[in-house]
């Protein structure tokens, strides 16, 4: 009996120790950028020509669409593995459908240790989890939500992609503080090289605030202040932001609130 | 097992290569008879053949269909991707239970009778015994595959249609196609299955105790599952015999890929001869005098 139990440790131990070396001697995980970005834009491609077939978008085929895709899986983390933190910017050509000002949409993806995912799209892209079809009929929406599966040996040299972050003013009002100074929060998208510029405030009644400037990584907020004091009078500012990197939103004004 | 100790006299030059040969034929038709009469072989088969038929009608009567789960998302619509919703399931720990509930009780069962004495004191050769007692097993495991194979698949398409299946690559499969790529995927966890048996085979000398061989097996799945899905593990996850039974995966992607099936079916005969060599050495080198 003892002997067996010997047997069975050092079984146990060569084991462990092959397992060791496999990990320490392996590439790394076969899931990465690259081959996310290929599987993403081809599934994509499927799926979505299906939906334009159903709704009678003629003239759609997966080649016409020349999907283009950068998976991101954040920033400060190793861009490889599984997770639910991984998203893809991607554009493509249809008529019917032009792309946002940004150029691309925004897709959510849950990636599995097997190197299967599912993919949430945008919905003001791709509609909602039933579409209309031609005849006028109630069917699930194929692109909505789809599942693809990677190939772990599967091309592996970056695709070159890249998409700037979209830069965004999260604040639904303008609130002004202790100080009678007007702050506004801003929010930097998924995309390469994060957001920088500056931010400029006018009041309605049209005195300027001054600006500030500002540089964040992608997916961050930032709270900025204007530096002048807000008038009495000014009922409404508004936010221009140019930016240095990262696509600028359109100029938003907003209601004072908080005097 | 007579054939086995009247040695006519022409064969008495013969080496005894040709001997242990008749030897394994009758100790395999012995074990296959002894597999045919046990009501727990039966009921095995029983349930390959009928359990697919209710998971298909409760699945296919789901308001809300299954979308954690691969093909679990057109399973309640399409016949194809039910099949493949249940082969996903199958591959978690039905199939290695299935092969379980035999291969981890031949050897053991020798204990719980105390046969060991009477079987080996005769002049069947205790080598012909082991590779008997596994290939009963491993025809065994196969042979429950398929019936479950095959009555899941009909039975999915029975219950929930067999129109065009969306793949893995969102590509529309057409029915024609999608028939031989679902059966392609089932066939394709044959190699893991029987790296399980084999393990199997491995807890039941081992522990002497037909619990542990049926139970362990399936307990040690779960557990070289978890270490796939553990981020610091991964470089091992490609030769686990789990991660074969995911290599169907790639016959459903356009372009498909076979390169994960390629490293299961190694990775799954390099189990089998590991576990096999295992149990083979604990076997020969036991004392069965005491019983």
């Amino acid at each position: 009996m003892r002997r067996i139990i010997w047997t069975f440790v050092i079984a146990l131990i060569a084991a462990v120790g092959l397992g060791g070396v496999a990990i320490a001697t392996s590439p790394g995980s076969a899931i990465t950028v690259p081959r996310l970005d290929r599987t993403v834009a081809a599934s994509f491609s499927n799926v979505y020509s299906q939906e334009a077939a159903l709704e009678g978008h003629s003239g759609i085929t997966p080649s016409s669409l020349h999907a283009k895709v950068a998976c991101d899986k954040g920033p400060g983390v190793a861009q490889s593995g599984p997770g639910t933190n991984w998203n893809c910017l991607m554009s493509w050509t249809d008529p019917n459908t032009p792309m946002p000002s940004t150029g691309y949409g925004k897709f959510e993806l849950n990636v599995h240790s097997n190197g299967c995912f599912t993919v949430g799209s945008p919905s003001s892209l791709i509609g909602y989890q039933t579409i209309t079809d031609k005849r006028g009929r109630t069917v699930s929406n194929p692109a909505y939500e789809f599942d693809a599966c990677l190939d772990p040996h599967g091309d592996n040299t970056p695709t070159g992609v890249s998409f700037p972050s979209a830069l965004t003013v999260t604040s639904t009002t303008a609130n002004v503080g202790p100080d009678g100074k007007v702050g506004v929060d801003l929010a930097c998208g998924v995309g390469a090289g994060g957001c920088s510029g500056t931010v400029t405030g006018k009041t309605d009644t049209g005195v300027s605030l001054g600006s500030v400037p500002f540089k964040l990584t992608e997916q961050a907020t930032t709270h900025l202040t204007l530096p002048t004091v807000l008038p009495a009078g000014a009922k409404q500012v508004t936010f221009t932001v140019t930016t240095t990197a990262g696509v600028a939103p359109s100029p938003s004004t907003l209601d004072v609130q908080g005097r | 097992m007579s054939t086995a100790t009247i040695t006519p006299p022409t064969n008495a030059t013969t080496p005894a290569r040709a001997r242990a040969r008749a030897g394994f034929g009758a100790a395999l038709g012995f074990e296959l008879r002894k597999l045919r009469a046990q009501w727990r072989t039966r009921a095995v088969l029983l349930g390959a053949l009928l359990l697919p038929i209710p998971v298909a009608f409760a699945i296919h009567a789901q308001g809300n269909p299954p979308k954690d789960s691969l093909f679990g998302r057109y399973a309640t619509t399409n016949g194809f991707a039910l099949a493949l919703l249940v082969l996903g399931y199958a591959g978690q720990w039905v199939l290695p239970l299935l092969t379980a509930i035999v291969a981890g009780d031949i050897f053991a069962s020798e204990d719980h009778h105390g046969t060991w004495k009477t079987i080996l004191t005769r002049s069947v050769s205790r080598s012909a015994f082991f590779s008997a007692k596994t290939v009963a097993s491993m025809a065994f495991a196969v042979l429950t595959l398929l019936i479950l194979a095959a009555s899941t698949i009909v039975t999915s398409v029975l219950v929930a249609g067999h129109s065009d299946v969306i793949g893995l690559s969102g590509q529309l499969i057409p029915a024609a196609h999608a028939w031989r790529l679902v059966g392609a995927s089932w066939l394709s966890t044959i190699p893991p299955t029987l790296a399980f048996t084999g393990l199997a085979v491995l807890l039941s000398v081992w522990s002497r105790n037909a619990a542990v061989g049926i139970a362990a097996p399936v307990v040690i799945g779960f557990i070289l599952q978890l270490v796939g899905s553990m981020g610091s593990a991964e470089a091992l996850r490609p030769y686990l015999p789990t991660t074969a039974y995911e290599a169907w995966h790639g016959f459903l992607a356009a372009p498909s890929f076979a390169g994960p099936f390629v490293t299961g079916v190694i990775a799954s005969v390099a189990w089998t001869a590991l576990t096999l060599g295992l149990a083979w050495t604990l076997l020969r080198r036991r004392d069965i005098t005491g019983g």
